[in-house]
């Protein structure tokens, strides 16, 4: 017998100890699949909600170099908005998300005064002259500040900023270097800050700090492959544009010799000619492979595309000879992509579909909804097929097993699906021909009644 | 009797041209698009010289010249590619030159003169 339970419940469980609760919070946000910046959010909302630490205001700076700079602050303005927030957060059943949602509309709200206050706020976090805040991410040390404006150590601006005379800065650390402060206050209900509080807090700078340093990585990882596939990119340009400047310079060569006959001179110049239109053709492939991150996914109707490149004057040429098998579901959701790529990432998928089918084989075409969320979108040939080798290579820019081609169609495709948070897989053996799934993120149509 | 020189290259205008350039310098030069042609031709000719590509579809040249090694080992070989990097792999060394395509063919001229003379 098998029990089957969600990884993460997305609600919070109001028994709970607040430690629970503090965890289940923070796990979640490294769950979904949110930006850097939503995810700090969650963990200033940790530090705030009730079910949580339960501080008034969280404020987090980041560190830059070697300053220390305001990047948002969370938290009511005054005593009349916390009692508003207060009684939203703790409306029976409200989900993380909606907590979520709620603070990321408050921190733009506050942009208008906390957060662009803070902004503006910039120290110096040397470790001989740094003052509070930036104090505490030098010495890695929690601070509990009690009777601000009498602390030689405190910051007089930060001091005007915050307003408050107790405030708590949590350093983030990871691997013993400090990379912010968060600052807690309880600028409203003026309780004192426990022990217990401190702890939990504390607890909440560690994994603040693992996470901002994780996500730090990943971005630069993001980055070097971004530089290797450049790297890649240019070594294949070499080639591409060599051949052709070889053919161009030998032919030209060839045409400055003496008594050279009308009718050579004729076809030198037709080698030249498209030699160099050769070259254009790469240089515009490359700019268009170069583009595709630029264009922001959108929910459509994926139906009037798909029409357009099934009726195109390219696909029914290139189907000549070929059976065309198209069974798409009625009525089809609304995909999740760029709209413009869509229909060239279609059309990709099918020319590789009909260069792999030969005369006598079957192309086919399925459109059709998998679990909720999901549109899968797959072509089907009966080609030769690729082999295991090949399959591990076929999204590396410049790969191809065609005579004519760059090798940038699938990769083509995969940097969309990847854009849009989609999929691309791949089910084939060698001589048993292809099949390619696109898989959307998809939403149902809003019926009109 | 003219020197015979076994061109392996997948370009079309490229073969059409070293074809001539070379049969101008007094050499026969036989052109094949890939590997598989190129075992094919060596089977059947007594080559002086081979010049090989090494992006083709299907064996490329580095794989080519590790077969040749092991059926004629006294032909000389002139890698000629677009890529300066594949200097790199060891098993190019195994070459007699290696020639980055240009748009002058005086660099693999000279190098053909100096393997099996005119």
């Amino acid at each position: 017998m098998i029990e089957k339970h969600n990884i993460l419940s997305p609600d919070f469980e109001r028994d709970a100890p607040r430690e629970m609760t503090l965890l289940s919070i923070i796990s979640q946000s490294f769950f979904q699949p949110f930006s850097l910046e939503d995810n700090l959010l969650v963990i200033l909302t940790a530090l705030t909600s009730g079910s949580g630490v339960g501080f008034n205001r969280a404020m987090l700076f980041l560190k830059q170099g070697d300053r220390l700079r305001g990047e948002m602050w969370l938290g009511p303005r005054s005593p009349e908005e916390a009692g508003f927030i207060w009684e939203v957060l703790s409306t029976p059943g409200i989900g993380y998300i909606e907590i979520i949602e709620h603070n990321r509309a408050l921190v733009s709200k506050n942009e208008d005064t906390l957060s662009r206050r803070l902004k503006g706020l910039v120290f110096d976090s040397c470790e001989e002259t740094a003052l509070i805040p930036a104090y505490a991410a030098c010495r890695k040390e929690i601070l509990l500040v009690k009777d601000a404006r009498n602390e030689p150590l405190a910051d007089r601006r930060f001091l005007d900023v915050i307003g408050v005379d107790e405030f708590l800065c949590i350093p983030l650390l990871a691997r013993e270097e400090p990379l912010g402060v968060i600052v807690l206050d309880n600028a409203i209900t003026r309780t004192p800050i426990t022990p217990a509080d401190i702890k939990l807090a504390g607890l909440c700078g560690l994994i603040a700090g693992n996470y901002i340093y994780s996500a730090t990585l990943h971005r630069k990882l993001l980055e070097m492959e971004k530089m290797a596939a450049m790297g890649e990119m240019a070594m294949f340009v070499t080639h591409q544009l060599r051949n052709p400047i070889v053919a161009i310079g030998g032919f030209t060569d060839q045409l400055l010799q003496p008594d050279v006959p009308q009718e050579k001179k004729t076809r030198n110049l037709a080698i030249i000619r498209d030699e160099i239109r050769r070259l254009e053709d790469i240089i515009y492939q490359m700019g268009h492979f170069l583009k595709v991150s630029m264009k922001e996914p959108a929910y459509f109707d994926p139906g009037p595309a798909l029409a357009a490149v099934f009726d195109s004057p390219e696909v029914r040429t290139k189907s000549q000879g070929i059976t065309m098998n198209i069974k798409l579901e009625a009525c089809l959701p609304e995909v999740l992509c760029d709209p413009t790529s869509f229909g060239e990432v279609v059309r990709n998928l099918l020319d590789n579909a009909f260069d792999a089918t030969p005369g006598g084989g079957m192309v086919s075409v399925r459109g059709y909804r998998k679990n909720s969320g999901r549109f899968v979108l797959s072509v089907r040939d009966t080609g030769r097929g690729i082999s295991n080798p090949d399959k591990d290579q076929l999204f590396r820019p410049f790969f191809t097993t065609k005579e004519k081609g760059m090798g940038l169609g699938l990769p083509f495709i995969k940097r969309v699906m990847d854009t849009c948070g989609g999929k691309i897989e791949v089910q084939s053996r060698a001589g048993k021909g292809a099949l390619f799934k696109l898989i959307f993120l998809s939403r149902e149509r809003e019926t009109t009644s | 009797m003219n020197k015979k020189i076994l061109l392996v290259e997948d370009e079309r205008a490229l073969c059409l041209l070293y074809e001539e350039e070379l049969s101008r310098e007094g050499y026969d030069v036989t052109a094949v698009m890939d590997a598989e042609a190129a075992l094919a031709a060596l089977a059947k000719t007594a080559f002086d010289l081979i010049i090989t590509d090494i992006r083709m579809p299907g064996k490329n040249g580095i794989e080519l010249i590790t077969q040749i090694m092991g059926l004629r080992k006294d032909i000389p070989i002139i890698i000629n590619s677009a890529y300066q990097s594949y200097k790199e792999d060891f098993m190019t060394w195994a070459a007699d030159a290696y020639v980055v395509k240009s748009a002058s063919l005086d660099e693999l001229k000279a190098k053909i003169k100096q393997l099996i003379g005119d």
